[in-house]
């Protein structure tokens, strides 16, 4: 385990922009003296508290399984990729959102793009190929994924057309139990 | 110079002394490092003395093989290396990463990174107003074409159905259409001749 380098933490917040709006509350200082900081082991990129990270240094590398929360995984090719447990910080603070209707939520968990017709409302003024948070019309965040047209060509696609790009959804934590964690 | 002194010195005594004695041979002969030596002082000390108050050779050759290029004086061109040239390592740098873990250094390069992004952000929404304007735009006028188009067709139509009434009115007018069809109908295709069209023929009466 260890601190993320300059080019690594440049390419983990630039993809945590395209969904967040303020990324500065990630890293701000917290009422008991601690913050949160930014860890890599095996590749991924996990998001822990300061106090945690020191403790975790008397695990030896290969049996620390996981810490904090991950974030994503740092491809070999220097890009960095969100996994689904990173859900919860990007709910947050999302930029765009999207919510889905009764009978859009369970094709979404499946792993199906979200088409029009199963789109209860969205964020006005988002463009096109941009970072979006699916709810559900109860307010639960399914997943996150990147909008296929803007607000104002969307309303004039026929109900069948996709509207957002899935990227990650809740129905992974069963489909992609054995790979989330580990390998 | 010294020393020259001394090899004279030396030699001038060897001849000076008794050619055939056994002490001279012995010294001369049998003394073989003694000879060497003088042999050896007396070529070195030669050079000096004929190179008098001018650079010495030895050491301009010695200066010139201790003359080593670097690669760049060489111009060797990057590409015909053997290290590939995004490979090689730039020398007197810090091995290993640098890592950022300080909040400072972190919150600087979140500002740039989140900066960057609403600017690219900003930019694409105000590329995808201005195109939604454009296509309003194009929208409207496809519109006001085709509107136009219409009202020319529906007045072409008028304008002939217009044509087309004309002649029919007039003819109402008269009662010559119908006033023939009822005729027709009532009397039948057939020609009749007319009464007052038969022939007639006079013979003149003769005379008494």
């Amino acid at each position: 385990m260890r601190p993320l380098t300059e080019e690594e933490t440049k390419t983990v917040f630039a993809k945590l922009a395209n969904y967040c709006s303020d990324l500065k509350s990630l890293i701000a200082p917290l009422d008991d003296g601690d913050r949160y900081v930014l860890r890599l082991n095996h590749a991924r990129v996990y998001y822990v508290r300061l106090s945690i990270a020191n403790i975790a240094t008397s695990v030896a590398r290969d049996q620390l399984l996981s810490l904090g929360t991950c974030l994503g995984k740092l491809t070999k090719t220097g890009k960095f990729r969100l996994h689904i447990t990173a859900l919860p910080i990007l709910a947050e603070n999302a930029r765009h959102k999207i919510w889905v209707k009764e009978n859009g939520a369970q094709p979404f968990l499946y792993g199906s793009n979200v088409v029009k017709a199963h789109v209860g409302r969205w964020s006005e003024d988002c463009p096109e190929h941009s970072g979006c948070v699916v709810y559900s019309m109860a307010d639960i965040p399914l997943g996150f994924g990147v909008t296929a047209r803007s607000t104002a060509e969307a309303r004039r696609l026929d109900p069948i057309g996709i509207v957002c790009f899935r990227q990650a959804d809740n129905g992974e934590y069963l489909r992609d139990e054995d790979t989330l964690f580990a390998g | 110079m010294g020393i020259t002194k001394t090899i004279k010195n030396k030699h001038a005594a060897n001849k000076s002394g008794i050619k055939g004695s056994k002490a001279a041979r012995g010294e001369r002969g049998g003394v073989a490092d003694g000879v060497i030596k003088a042999k050896k002082n007396g070529t070195k000390s030669k050079t000096p003395i004929n190179t008098k108050g001018r650079p010495n050779i030895a050491d301009i050759l010695k200066k010139r093989k201790q003359r080593t290029y670097t690669e760049k004086e060489l111009g060797i061109p990057e590409v015909n290396k053997i290290t590939p040239v995004g490979v090689a390592k730039p020398k007197g740098k810090k091995k290993g990463k640098v890592f950022v873990d300080d909040r400072e250094s972190m919150t600087t390069i979140l500002a740039i990174v989140q900066a960057e992004k609403e600017g690219q952000i900003e930019s694409k929404m105000i590329r995808a107003r201005q195109m939604e304007e454009i296509r309003e735009a194009r929208k409207a006028e496809a519109e006001a074409k085709e509107a136009e188009r219409k009202a020319r067709l529906d007045e072409t139509k008028d304008s002939l159905r217009k044509k087309r009434k004309r002649p029919n009115t007039g003819r109402d007018k008269d009662g010559d259409g119908d006033a023939d069809v009822r005729s027709l109908a009532s009397t039948g295709s057939k020609a009749t001749k007319p009464k007052n069209g038969k022939k007639r023929v006079s013979f003149a009466a003769p005379d008494e």
